[in-house]
């Protein structure tokens, strides 16, 4: 499935629910099916800066793809990324670096995604984006 | 003193919803909401007399100089002040800090000499003063605070000497509510050393009657937006013989005497601290919102703010999980930061704004103070005049059922 693809996806999930405290629920419970996160990993150096809480994301190169691994020490924000890392995963560094689909557009996703500049979510997408333009060149 | 519907009712932002609920706005820690008499003074100002002040001799100009003018005096009598001269505007509390120290350092300050200030400071009372410290060669030390959230005044003690040249205190935390004991603070300092004393009065001066002469300080700094005033304007009290040998930070317009291709002199005290167009429908904003709490009394406002803090230690203490951070002192503001066993804030935030519960998470400009707590984040309640006992009620259920939801 391509990146554009899972976004539709989850946007029309998303939009199934009739408000922020379902929306957020649905993101608890992404967190709390999401596969382990190796404790290990915990490190500050995979630290997303600029959220709220903390957030980890792992990029793990499998053969030509890229996949990532999350966690946070919040469950909305747990969620969050876990859901962006999937939208993320399996693709390769060009199609991340190229792809240019706003997730804050996107993604009707109350005040965690609002389009300020300075949030939790734009960390995770730079950081992922970061990720796939190193691994270019 | 008015009927608490009538107050809640002088504020418009409430009668707005927030997710399909009645808003509970228990972040006045942040900033305050603005009643309409402030609104409409601004707006009033904007459409009827704007024009620069101490600039033009015409009439817009005169009116709006006289009461910007006259916010001085408001302000001077809101916290006893000597003289109105006394009063400097800034734009903020974090803009009066980075004033003083850099005016203090330079004046008052040489190689080696200590600044005070506590664990518990806010943001804008030790990056200043870390700053003016590495620049000029001096010490910034921390006093310690006890398990218990209250100061360790043998710590202060211990650390006065002969080069402690600052002392920079929170009159009332941002986190815990704590009311350090300013009168005792003052004594001590004055016995142990020559040193000036300051006093955060951003949480303060909102909540409880100040009168900077009883309580013998040197400087007060507070900020207009958590006092129903508007955001972008804040005042420095300093006593006016050490305004007075201060030099300016900020060189521009309308603090000059007389100025040269090569050199400058400065207006007298308050104006030399001034430079360029200050923000005075700001300022005339914030007369408004002094005149509302004059009105209401500040004694009344205080008595509010113990009265609701005394309700929410009866109704908070005993949630499961929940562990708020109280000072054991028997007085302290009503601020509420609380941390939830394997709960993180700001999940809780936002799990409370879907119930129209809007409170403060994450480390409140206070991040040394949750370092040595040993946590990362809190949620934080802060009340004002316009609460009441249902709004903490609203807030104690939509926590539990938001903690049931995130467990």
């Amino acid at each position: 499935m391509s990146i554009e693809e899972k976004v539709e996806n989850y946007k029309k999930t998303l939009e199934l629910f009739p408000n922020d405290q379902e929306k957020y629920q649905y993101l608890i419970e992404q967190a709390k099916e999401s596969s382990e996160f190796p404790k290990e990993l915990r490190q500050d150096s995979f630290k997303v800066h600029g959220c709220q809480s903390q957030v980890w994301l792992v990029p793990e190169q499998k053969e030509e793809k890229l996949h990532f691994l999350s966690d946070s020490d919040a469950l909305i924000s747990k969620g969050l990324v876990t859901l962006i890392a999937s939208i993320y995963s399996d693709e390769t560094a060009e199609e991340i670096a190229s792809s240019e689909i706003d997730l804050m557009e996107e993604f009707d996703l109350g005040v965690i995604l609002s389009p300020a500049r300075r949030n939790g979510a734009y960390s995770m997408l730079k950081t992922i984006k970061e990720y796939a333009k190193n691994l270019i060149n | 003193m008015k009927s608490f519907e009538d107050i809640k009712s002088d504020f418009p932002i409430f009668k707005r919803e927030v997710n399909g609920k009645p808003l509970t706005y228990l972040d006045s820690g942040a900033t305050s909401q603005k009643p309409q008499i402030v609104l409409d003074k601004m707006n009033e100002i904007y459409t009827v007399s704007n024009a620069n002040v101490h600039r033009g001799t015409y009439v817009l100009s005169a009116e709006t100089t006289h009461a910007y003018e006259g916010v001085r005096n408001k302000c001077k009598d809101f916290i006893n002040a000597y003289e109105s001269d006394e009063i400097i505007f800034a734009k903020g509390s974090t803009e009066g800090f980075n004033f003083l120290a850099n005016s203090i350092s330079k004046k008052f300050m040489e190689p080696g000499d200590e600044i005070l200030v506590t664990e518990i400071e806010h943001h804008a009372n030790i990056i200043p003063w870390q700053m003016v410290a590495q620049e000029n060669d001096l010490e910034v030390k921390y006093i310690k605070v006890n398990e218990d959230f209250t100061l360790n005044l043998d710590d202060l003690s211990e650390k006065l000497n002969s080069k402690t040249k600052v002392v920079s205190i929170v009159g009332e935390s941002n986190l815990s509510g704590l009311l350090p004991d300013i009168n005792e603070i003052t004594t001590m300092v004055r016995e142990k050393s020559d040193s000036l004393l300051i006093i955060d009065g951003a949480q303060l001066v909102p909540h409880r009657k100040i009168d900077v002469q009883a309580l013998g300080i040197d400087f007060l700094v507070f900020s207009g937006h958590k006092m129903l005033g508007p955001t972008g304007i804040g005042v420095v009290w300093g006593r006016k013989e050490l305004l007075e040998k201060m030099d300016p930070v900020y060189g521009g317009g309308d603090m000059i005497e007389e100025v040269y291709y090569d050199k400058a002199t400065w207006a007298p005290v308050p104006h030399k601290f001034e430079a360029g167009t200050p923000p005075y429908v700001e300022a005339i904003g914030l007369g408004s919102a002094i005149d509302y709490l004059t009105e209401l009394d500040m004694e009344n406002v205080q008595n509010h703010s113990d009265e609701l803090r005394e309700y929410g230690k009866t109704i908070f203490d005993d949630i499961d999980k929940v562990n708020v951070i109280h000072s054991s002192a028997e007085k302290a503001g009503c601020t509420f930061g609380m941390y939830v066993d394997n709960v993180h804030a700001t999940d809780l935030s936002l799990m409370l704004d879907t119930h129209g519960v809007a409170v403060r998470s994450g480390h409140h400009c206070v991040q040394p103070f949750h370092r040595k707590l040993g946590i990362d984040a809190t949620i934080r309640a802060t009340a004002y005049i316009y609460n009441d006992k249902n709004d903490l009620d609203v807030f104690k259920n939509a926590l539990i059922e938001s903690i049931k939801m995130l467990s």
